[in-house]
């Protein structure tokens, strides 16, 4: 009756393969895991997108 | 008010003086339950029942019109699409008659990829083009939306016909399998968008942790929708194998992995695969174990197990608990985070079972969607 209602965020994590700095956005249209972002702003290494994941809250 | 002063001989009492007006209060009920209990429960459950036949019917009505709505958004059909996709929706699929057990398996295959091989050729043709991925998207929505269609037609009839026959008991397993039921079916209809936007479902971590061991290797396909990259690890010979990612599908690793044992000498073959987690098991809680860990109509497990046994390989599973709610929708945070554990524990199982040499397939076993490699 008094339930909240839940909804599901999804979220993507760019990771930089040289130095593993962590990047957590909201998921874009067209993100699929491994694929190449960007060089990494702190040590020009390749960004990577490595986990893909949703997140509850409730409302 | 004195609450306590009540004269109980007055309602149950059989005396002489007893009010028959008070009699009738508790009599009367028991005469009416003793003819028309069964019927009132009858009303009772069909309340409830029918709320969740009328849910299912949304989400039948809302799997179909997003399909709908899908198509003609993004995949610019040929003509209007509408009429195909209703006929689709009602394909049925026959089993194999099983009286003669014998080549059962090959049969239920025949038939489940001859649906498969059917409904994609017909899938692509409404469309003047489309690519594999967005094709297996679409197909996995199909599938989705026919399910709930036939979920509804079932419950409905069993339903309908207790209600008929105002027969009870035959409503009575109507009413216990209904929330496994209505969980399967709002699972369903949650993972509708998670496959439209491509992103990885709970079932895609195994593909998930082969994906990336496989990243920096050269791949081929090796059968229909499953790739294959040969590797090394601490002087071992790798095979990691997986559905041809991100499109939405399982691939075929049985003929995969008939494909590389036709060429090559394996020595374990480790799988990694969701599991559903019992209630009260943690979801994301990672278990090791012996045997194939694969789900589907079990065609793929009889042949990954008939080719282990005939070559005397052991098979080592790894899985990842879940839901069912969790397998089909959205991968979780705590899913997620599980990949890199389970490649360490890859890792250590190679080291713990073969030695120096010797040669190891590792499949990831799962939908791949949203998961390349």
């Amino acid at each position: 009756m008094f339930s909240k209602e839940k909804i599901t965020i999804a979220y993507t994590i760019e990771k930089c393969e040289g130095c593993g700095i962590q990047k957590k956005r909201k998921f874009a249209e067209g993100d699929v895991l491994f694929s190449k972002i960007s060089k990494c702003n702190s040590c020009d290494g390749d960004t990577v997108i490595d986990k893909i994941f949703g997140e509850t809250i409730e409302q | 008010m004195d609450f306590t002063n009540f004269d109980f001989d007055q309602l149950f009492g059989m005396k002489d003086d007893t009010n028959p007006l008070m009699m009738l209060i508790w009599i009367l009920p028991i005469i009416i339950f003793i003819f028309y209990g069964q019927r009132i429960q009858l009303y009772v459950t069909s309340g409830e029942i029918k709320k969740g036949i009328k849910k299912l019917g949304g989400f039948r009505e809302e799997s179909r019109n997003e399909l709908i709505n899908y198509v003609n958004k993004h995949l610019n059909p040929k003509d209007n699409p509408e009429k195909k996709i209703d006929q689709f929706l009602d394909y049925f699929t026959i089993m194999p008659v099983d009286m003669d057990p014998n080549g059962i398996v090959e049969k239920v295959q025949h038939t489940v990829r001859s649906r498969e091989d059917y409904t994609r050729e017909h899938v692509k043709s409404l469309f003047s083009e489309i690519n594999d991925v967005e094709l297996s998207k679409t197909q996995t929505l199909l599938e989705i939306a026919s399910s709930l269609q036939m979920i509804h037609k079932i419950i409905n009839h069993m339903f309908l016909t207790a209600k008929k026959q105002n027969n009870y008991p035959l409503i009575l397993p109507l009413q216990m399998i209904l929330p496994f039921i209505m969980e399967q079916a709002e699972a369903m209809k949650e993972a509708i968008p998670v496959f439209k936007r491509g992103q990885p479902v709970g079932d895609g971590i195994g593909p998930m942790v082969v994906g990336k061991m496989m990243l920096h290797s050269p791949k081929e396909i090796v059968a229909f929708q499953t790739a294959v990259a040969k590797t090394e690890f601490e002087s071992r010979k790798l095979f990691l194998l997986k559905a041809e990612g991100p499109g939405s599908t399982v691939g075929r690793p049985a003929d995969a992995l008939e494909s590389i044992i036709s060429e090559n000498k394996l020595d374990a073959i480790i799988m990694i695969d969701a599991a559903l987690k019992m209630e009260g098991e943690d979801s994301a809680s990672v278990a090791r174990g012996f045997g194939a860990a694969i789900g589907g109509i079990g065609t793929e497990k009889f042949h990954i197990e008939a080719i282990a046994t005939k070559k005397q390989i052991p098979i080592f599973s790894i899985v990842v608990k879940q839901s069912v709610k969790e397998a089909i929708t959205l991968m979780t945070k705590e899913i997620a985070d599980q990949a890199d554990d389970v490649r360490l524990q890859v890792y250590e199982m190679i080291r713990e079972n073969t030695k120096e040499g010797q040669s190891v397939a590792i499949i990831g076993v799962g939908n791949t969607v949203g998961v390349p490699q």
